[in-house]
């Protein structure tokens, strides 16, 4: 695994390749309101980055900017290398940026086995799916990562049905079945138990190293957990980098976090 | 990806289906199959059904066929469209240019030509060009299904593509029905402005062969429509539709493009509706452009939600009763049509929320708790009472007795036929039962949750 230099916004301009993700200038406006004011953002090839920031503070935001949900009113966005700032959200997707919505995002109509299924890469073409059902291999691999994360008992009941706590693990899952080089997974331990939780962090720490994973979250014992570097925004702009440690001493960061 | 796989714990199949329900469903496709492939033709070689029956039933199949096709489109993947009587009409007609003309028997005499005698009111004395291929039947088949899938493909793509969605899409499709008819109701246009066209061969509508043929052939053709639906909607596309349906947003995020099958979809129910109306207009003997008027499009789209939304078999039984309804009641007691329609929306929404789909579930999930024989009767009998009443009414075999009229002091309704006050008691002291039954508050899980209710969540890591 690439290390992570602490000081990486000072020392880079355009896009090194070491860098999966890099933000440059972005500024998002909702009517007026400055959602997003990032100056440099860059995360390495397989690293995880947890954001962190009080209410607000634009870390969804982020995320909706990477993916092409949000296209931002000035910046621009790289991916690789590539400039994905005017692209579109499919597109961004066939390139490789898989994610998972604050609030559990599933199809609920479909079993969770259905699910898993449409995550799974290749076959986004209408003519590769008519008539066309999925194969044992398919099969077997959803089968692997439901157990893993202990939904095998449901794997046929609709994903409607299921409590919140599944429905985040069938979303992570999801994420996983589809194996994107970068994954922004947002809050996933809201609403989990602590047992939920510790799984949760698990598979995140699993999965880091073979991909490049943003993590947006509220939980400290969570984010204590994953261990990794912090980036805390506040108020649209990036507060404070590093790691967990350093970061919740900064005063900056206190500040902005108890109010003023 | 490493994926810790444990050893325990065998991977779950599918829920295997209670033997009960599967010998009932069984069953229920045999007694189908023999009804309309076997008894039906038999009944009317006998005579025992008269060949207007047959022809009645047979044009009722076509709308089964355009309702599948409005299934496939509403039901699975959550577009409402209000212009399916035109795809069904633009099959309609060219098959019925084909019917015009004298290679498709058509009835034309020497003073006018040899040509279909409404070019004469056009001043028209020769065949325009573009009616020339249409004498060749193969031609007709061919333009039937290829023009309302071009219309579906380049409309449904700029509509999509630009991510214009629910209500909006209704809209713009009803405006398509709406253009649509006002353009066919010109003469300029050469395909005979209001009054259609006409004059086909006589026999196809009085003599035995030709209706029972074209009955035979229509419930064949929707029979095929149906199994290679059952498959496509089985697959891994239909998951996708139903996934539009759901939340089509997050597939962008999954990097499909919801366009592009949303685009298929519109395009095989349009075709499909055109294949309708091929059936149709030669057991009709006529087409006009009031067939593709904004009211039977919605017509189409309420033979569905009748039916039962997202189950094909449900689109085919909510064409036939309503198709059944309609014509009964609109000859027997023409003002009470539009109550009825009326009152069948709220009576679905509030009772029958699923439609006649809904009640076939239900009466499942009752054979499969097996618990009680009331819910099984409430769910069995107004099903079995609208089934019975639709066959009796379309195979002309409904009691004598039940036939007669009783005089009622409403101005709109001065008669009224005993087997409608029998239907309407029947439908309504049930569902005041099951209302009651509701309210007692017996546990009445719906079949989704208790089918495949989650195991209690929890799991100590």
């Amino acid at each position: 695994m690439i290390h992570a230099p602490m000081d990486s916004s000072a020392s880079v301009v355009g896009t090194p390749p070491a860098y999966a993700v890099f933000l440059e200038d972005v500024t998002v406006d909702f009517d007026g309101f400055r959602a997003l004011d990032i100056y440099r953002f860059g995360v390495f090839h397989n690293e995880l980055r947890v954001v962190i920031g009080p209410n607000g503070a634009g870390k969804t935001t982020l995320c909706d900017v990477i993916s092409g949900k949000t296209h931002p009113s000035g910046g621009r966005v790289f991916f690789k290398g590539m400039d994905i700032t005017h692209r579109r959200d499919t597109d961004i997707a066939a390139l490789g940026v898989g994610r998972k919505f604050q609030t559990p995002t599933i199809f609920p109509s479909l079993t969770v086995y259905e699910n898993m299924d449409l995550a799974l890469p290749g076959r986004r073409r209408v003519f590769q799916n008519i008539f066309r059902h999925e194969s044992q291999e398919d099969t077997e691999k959803i089968y692997a990562i439901l157990r893993r994360v202990r939904l095998l008992d449901v794997a046929h009941c609709l994903a409607g049905t299921l409590s919140h706590g599944q429905r985040q693990w069938l979303e992570i899952s999801m994420l996983m079945a589809a194996g994107p080089e970068l994954l922004l997974v947002d809050e996933p331990a809201a609403g989990l138990t602590d047992a939920q939780t510790a799984l949760t962090a698990e598979l995140l720490l699993e999965l880091k190293g073979h991909h490049t994973i943003i993590v947006i979250e509220h939980d400290m014992e969570f984010v204590r957990r994953l261990n990794s570097r912090v980036t805390v925004l506040n108020e649209g702009q990036v507060l404070a980098d590093g790691p967990m440690d350093q970061v919740q001493q900064d005063p900056k960061v206190i500040e902005a976090y108890l109010g003023r | 990806m490493p994926v810790a796989v444990s050893s325990d714990g065998a991977i779950p199949r599918p829920p295997l289906l209670d033997p009960r329900i599967k010998q009932l469903r069984i069953i229920a496709v045999i007694a189908v199959v023999i009804l309309f492939y076997v008894l039906i033709p038999i009944l009317n070689s006998t005579g025992a059904v008269s060949d207007l029956s047959i022809n009645i039933l047979g044009r009722y199949l076509c709308f089964a066929i355009v309702a599948l096709g409005i299934d496939l489109v509403w039901g699975y993947a959550g577009l409402l469209s209000l212009c399916q009587a035109f795809f069904f009409c633009v099959g309609g007609y060219a098959i019925g240019m084909f019917l015009s003309l004298p290679q498709g028997g058509g009835q034309v005499q020497k003073a006018y030509n040899n040509i279909p005698q409404f070019f004469f009111f056009n001043n028209q004395s020769t065949l325009p060009d573009f009616w020339k291929p249409f004498a060749s039947l193969p031609f007709t088949l061919a333009m039937g299904i290829f023009i309302p899938a071009v219309v579906a493909g380049i409309f449904g793509f700029f509509i999509f593509r630009s991510r214009v969605r629910g209500v909006y899409f209704a809209i713009i499709t009803q405006a398509l029905a709406w253009a649509a008819y006002l353009l066919f109701c010109r003469n300029e246009l050469l395909l005979g402005g209001t009054d259609g066209l006409t004059n086909f061969y006589p026999p196809l509508q009085h003599s035995h062969a030709w209706i029972l043929g074209l009955y035979f052939l229509t419930a064949v053709v929707l029979g095929l429509l149906y199994l290679a639906l059952f498959k496509l909607t089985k697959s891994r596309f239909g998951r996708i539709l139903i996934a539009i349906r759901d939340r089509e947003l997050r597939l962008h995020f999954a990097g499909y493009k919801p366009y592009a099958f949303k685009v298929f979809a519109f395009v095989v129910g349009a075709v499909i509706a055109a294949i309708g109306g091929m059936l149709y207009v030669p057991q009709n003997g006529i087409i006009t452009p009031g067939t593709m008027a904004v009211e039977s499009s919605i017509l189409m789209v309420v033979l569905v939600a009748v039916g039962g939304r997202g189950r094909l078999w449900g689109a085919i039984i909510g064409a036939l009763v309503v198709r059944y309804a309609y014509s009964i009641l609109s000859s027997d007691m023409p003002a009470m049509w539009s109550f009825f329609e009326g009152g069948l929306f709220i009576a679905v929404t509030l009772l029958f929320s699923n439609g006649l789909v809904g009640l076939w579930d239900e009466l499942e999930e009752n054979l499969r708790i097996r618990d009680s024989g009331l819910q099984l009767a409430l769910s069995v009998i107004p099903l079995a009472t609208v089934m019975a009443f639709v066959l009796c009414e379309a195979l002309g075999l409904m009691p004598a007795a039940l036939q007669h009229t009783i005089a009622t002091p409403l101005t709109v309704m001065p008669e009224i036929p005993i087997k409608f006050i029998l239907l309407a008691g029947i439908l309504t002291s049930v569902a005041f039962a099951r209302w009651l039954v509701r309210f007692i508050g017996r546990p009445r899980g719906s079949v989704i949750a208790a089918e495949s209710r989650p195991a209690v969540e929890e799991a100590h890591a």
